[in-house]
C-alpha cells in the first residue's frame, strides 16, 4: 500500500529564503564547530568572591508569569529582588489556558481559574468534527484564565516573599566592564510623585532576568538575536447566552488552508465571550483574511455576536540563538520557549522564570556570592534536558500533521482515536511523556501512516478534479 | 517592532460593529453569477450551487453550499453506490474527493445541526490500492520495462554482453539495484528537491536550540 505521498515541504512555504534566515540567526555554524556541552561545565561559584556588606541583587525585568515566578523564587531565597514592570494592569492578549499541573506546581487559588474546558472539538478542512475529551478523569480539566488576574496574583505573592515591585518601563542597561562591576539599569519610573510621565532612574544590579516577553528589551541588549514568529490575530466575541452555553466547556480548533496555513484557528471560551481567533508565521499579510475565514467556520456558533476586543501579538516560534550571556538570562517569551503545535507558553513562561531563579539562588548561595555565566548555564541545561523532548515530539507533530489540508485530515481523523486522545491529554495536563502500550505505539503508527495515505490519494484524486 | 497592541482605538471602533454573516460580499457576489448546471433530480451525481437564504440573516449573502443526491445527514448513503449488483468504492472515493474539492474553494461554516459523520476509513483497503496506487504502479514499471529494454541493448553493444552475461555482472547488478531505489525515492523531478529539504527541515529545529550552545564563551557585546 505505498502509494507515494506527495509532500509539500514546509520550508519551502516560508516566503523568505531558509538560507539567509539561518545565516542571521546561528552565528556562523559552518564555521565554528559543533560544540559539546560539556566545554563550558565550569563550576565557578564556589571560587566566586563573596558579596560584602549586602545580599546579591537581581532585577526581574516585565512582570508576567515568567517575572512574577522568577522574583517570587528569588525573594525567597534570600537574595534582593526588583521587579520592573511597565503596565500593572496590562490585559495581555493570551489564549489564557494553563495546564492541569501548573495549578499545583506553582500553587495557584482555584478562584484564579475562571472556567474549566473539559472538551475540545476539532474541525477539519473538510468539517469533519471529532469530540476529544472523553479520556479525562473528572478531576482533570483545561483552566482558561485572564492574565491580568494571573500576572497579577504572582506579582502580589512575589512582593509578600520580599521583591520591590517597580512600576516602570525599562529603557535599556549598561554593561559591565570587569567580572565584579554591577549592571547599570535605566528606566522611567511611573511611581514616582512626578505625575504621568514618570521619572528616568537608574538601578545597579549584579544580575538580570530578562523576562519581557517577545520583544524583549533585554534580548536587544544582549544582542542575543532574532527569532522567527508567528502573529496571533483574537477577536473577542460576546455572544448571546443560549450560544454560550454551547462553549460553557468546550473549545474548538479549526485546521484548514482557509483558517491557517500552517497554524490553526480557534474559539475559546473566557469570563463572558468568546475568543475567536489564527495565527500564521508565513502568511502574516493574510491575517485579516484567515480571521474572517475563521468567523465563517464557526459562523453559526457565534451569530449574533459582538466585537468587543480586537487584539494581536507574536508568538516566538523557536529559542533564541543566545539565551544567556555573562550575567544576564532569558526566560519565558523573551527566550522563545513556545510550543510548537499548540503555541503553548504560559506554562513554559513561569516555569523557566523558576527555574532560572532557582539557578541564581543555588549559585549564589542564597545571595552571599556573586554569580556567573556558569551558573546561568546551569538553568539551560537543566530546561533543555528536560523539556527538549516535549519541544521536539510538538514540533515534529506540527510539521506532519499542519504542512497540507491532507495532513491535516488525517490529523483530525487520528483524533478520534482514544488512544491517541489518552496520551495527547497526558502529555499536555502533566507535561510528562508516560510510555505506553508498544502494541498500542504500533497500532497508532499503522492508523497514522493509513490516515495520510488515505488523505494523500484523496488529495492527488482532488487534484484531478475541476471545479 | 512587531508589537501589535491594537486595543483601544479599535475597540471603540468595533464597540458597535455587529458579527453576523462572516464573509465580506464583494468576494462571494461573483459566485452567484456562475452558470453552473443545475440537474438536480438525476440519478447522475453533479454539484450544484444552492444560495445559502438562511433566514437569520440580513446581509444579502451567496455563499454557495455543498450539495449531492447521494451526501445525507452529513454521510454518503452507500447504498446509492450499488452498480450492477456490487459496491462501487471507486465512486464514492471520487465523490469525496470532490466534497473535499468544494469546501476547499468554498469554505462552510461547521454547524452543530448538520455534522459530517463520514470517514475515509470506512472504504477498505483494497479500494484505495485498485484506485491510487495501481495505476501509478502500472506507469512506472512500463516505463522500467522501456528502459530496460534499451539499456540491455545498448550495454549488450558496448559491451557484448549479452542479457545473460549482464545478470551475472556486479556492476551491473549494482546498477539496476540503484536504479530500482531511485525509481521508488524520485519518482517526479520535485521529488529530489522535497527529500533534500525534508533532511534540511528535520534538523533545522534542533539546530535553532542548540545554538546558545554554539556562540564562544567569550561575550561579544
Amino acid at each position: 500500500m505505498a502509494a507515494s505521498i506527495a509532500l509539500k515541504t514546509f520550508v519551502g512555504l516560508r516566503h523568505s529564503s531558509q538560507e539567509t534566515n539561518s545565516a542571521i540567526t546561528l552565528s556562523n555554524p559552518a564555521a565554528s564547530p559543533y560544540r559539546r556541552r560539556t566545554q563550558f561545565r565550569i563550576s565557578a561559584s564556589k571560587s566566586s568572591p563573596r558579596v560584602t556588606g549586602r545580599n546579591l541583587r537581581v532585577a526581574v525585568i516585565g512582570g508576567g508569569p515568567a517575572g512574577g515566578c522568577a522574583a517570587e523564587t528569588l525573594a525567597k531565597g534570600g537574595i534582593e529582588t526588583f521587579l520592573i514592570e511597565r503596565k500593572m494592569d496590562n490585559c495581555k492578549p493570551c489564549g489564557g489556558a494553563i495546564p492541569l499541573c501548573m495549578v499545583g506546581e506553582f500553587d495557584l487559588p482555584l478562584d484564579i481559574i475562571d472556567r474549566r474546558v473539559t472538551k475540545m472539538k476539532m474541525i477539519s478542512p473538510s468539517n469533519v468534527a471529532v469530540d476529544i475529551g472523553r479520556t479525562l478523569k473528572p478531576h482533570e480539566y483545561i483552566g482558561m484564565v485572564r492574565r491580568e488576574v494571573l500576572d497579577a496574583y504572582l506579582r502580589d505573592r512575589a512582593a509578600t516573599a520580599g521583591a520591590t515591585v517597580i512600576n516602570g518601563l525599562f529603557l535599556k542597561m549598561d554593561l559591565p566592564q570587569s567580572k565584579t562591576a554591577p549592571y547599570v539599569l535605566h528606566y522611567t519610573d511611573y511611581n514616582s510623585k512626578t505625575g504621568g510621565s514618570g521619572e528616568k532612574k537608574t538601578l545597579e544590579v549584579d544580575a538580570i532576568i530578562g523576562a519581557d516577553g517577545a520583544n524583549s528589551r533585554v534580548a536587544k541588549g544582549i544582542n542575543a538575536g532574532d527569532y522567527e514568529y508567528a502573529i496571533a490575530f483574537q477577536e473577542r466575541i460576546k455572544i448571546p447566552n443560549e450560544k454560550m452555553k454551547y462553549y460553557e466547556d468546550l473549545a474548538e480548533m479549526y485546521v484548514g488552508d482557509d483558517v491557517s496555513p500552517d497554524f490553526y484557528g480557534w474559539v475559546f471560551p473566557k469570563c463572558d465571550h468568546v475568543a475567536v481567533g489564527t495565527g500564521t508565521v508565513t502568511h502574516k499579510g493574510d491575517i485579516k483574511k484567515l480571521q474572517v475565514a475563521t468567523r465563517l467556520r464557526a459562523r453559526d456558533k457565534i451569530q449574533g455576536g459582538k466585537i468587543i476586543r480586537v487584539e494581536a501579538h507574536p508568538i516566538p516560534e523557536h529559542p533564541r540563538p543566545r539565551r544567556v550571556l555573562d550575567r544576564v538570562a532569558l526566560v519565558g517569551d523573551a527566550a522563545g520557549y513556545v510550543t510548537k503545535c499548540s503555541g503553548e507558553g504560559i506554562y513554559f513562561a513561569a516555569k523557566s522564570g523558576r527555574m532560572c531563579a532557582e539557578a541564581i539562588v543555588e549559585g549564589s548561595e542564597n545571595g552571599k556570592r556573586t554569580v556567573d555565566e556558569s551558573d546561568l548555564r546551569v538553568y539551560l541545561e537543566k530546561w533543555d534536558k528536560t523539556y527538549w523532548p516535549t519541544y521536539k515530539v510538538l514540533d515534529i507533530l506540527q510539521k506532519v500533521f499542519y504542512r497540507s489540508n491532507p495532513a491535516r485530515e488525517a490529523f483530525v481523523e487520528m483524533c478520534a482515536d482514544e488512544y491517541v486522545q489518552k496520551m495527547t491529554f497526558d502529555s499536555y495536563l502533566y507535561k510528562r511523556v508516560v510510555p505506553g502500550n508498544p502494541l498500542d505505539d504500533l497500532k497508532l503508527a499503522f492508523n497514522t501512516i493509513g490516515s495520510l495515505v488515505r488523505a494523500n490519494a484523496l488529495t492527488r484524486e482532488m487534484e484531478k478534479l475541476n471545479l | 517592532m512587531a508589537s501589535i497592541g491594537i486595543s483601544a482605538s479599535i475597540q471603540r471602533a468595533c464597540s458597535s460593529q455587529h458579527v453576523t454573516k462572516k464573509v465580506s460580499g464583494n468576494a462571494r457576489t461573483k459566485v452567484a453569477g456562475l452558470k453552473l448546471p443545475k440537474e438536480q433530480e438525476h440519478e447522475q451525481p453533479s454539484l450544484t450551487f444552492v444560495n445559502n437564504s438562511s433566514s437569520s440573516s440580513s446581509d444579502q449573502h451567496s455563499q454557495p453550499r455543498f450539495h449531492d443526491a447521494r451526501w445525507k445527514n452529513g454521510t454518503w448513503d452507500l447504498n446509492m453506490f450499488v452498480k450492477e449488483g456490487r459496491m462501487d468504492w471507486e465512486s464514492v472515493i471520487v465523490a469525496e474527493a470532490r466534497r473535499r474539492k468544494f469546501l476547499e474553494v468554498y469554505p462552510q461554516a461547521s454547524t452543530n445541526e448538520e455534522p459530517v459523520l463520514f470517514r475515509s476509513s470506512v472504504i477498505p483497503w483494497w479500494a484505495w490500492i485498485r484506485h491510487s496506487h495501481l495505476p501509478e504502479a502500472e506507469l512506472l514499471n512500463g516505463r522500467a520495462a522501456m528502459v530496460g529494454f534499451f539499456m540491455a541493448y545498448g550495454v549488450d553493444g558496448l559491451t557484448g554482453l549479452d542479457v545473460v552475461g549482464q545478470t551475472g555482472n556486479v556492476i551491473c547488478k549494482a546498477a539496476l539495484l540503484l536504479t530500482v531505489v531511485g525509481v521508488l525515492l524520485f519518482r517526479r523531478k520535485e521529488d529530489i528537491g522535497n527529500i533534500k529539504k525534508l533532511a534540511d527541515e528535520a534538523t533545522y529545529y534542533d539546530k535553532q536550540w542548540q545554538a546558545t550552545w554554539q556562540t564562544p564563551k567569550d561575550s561579544e557585546q
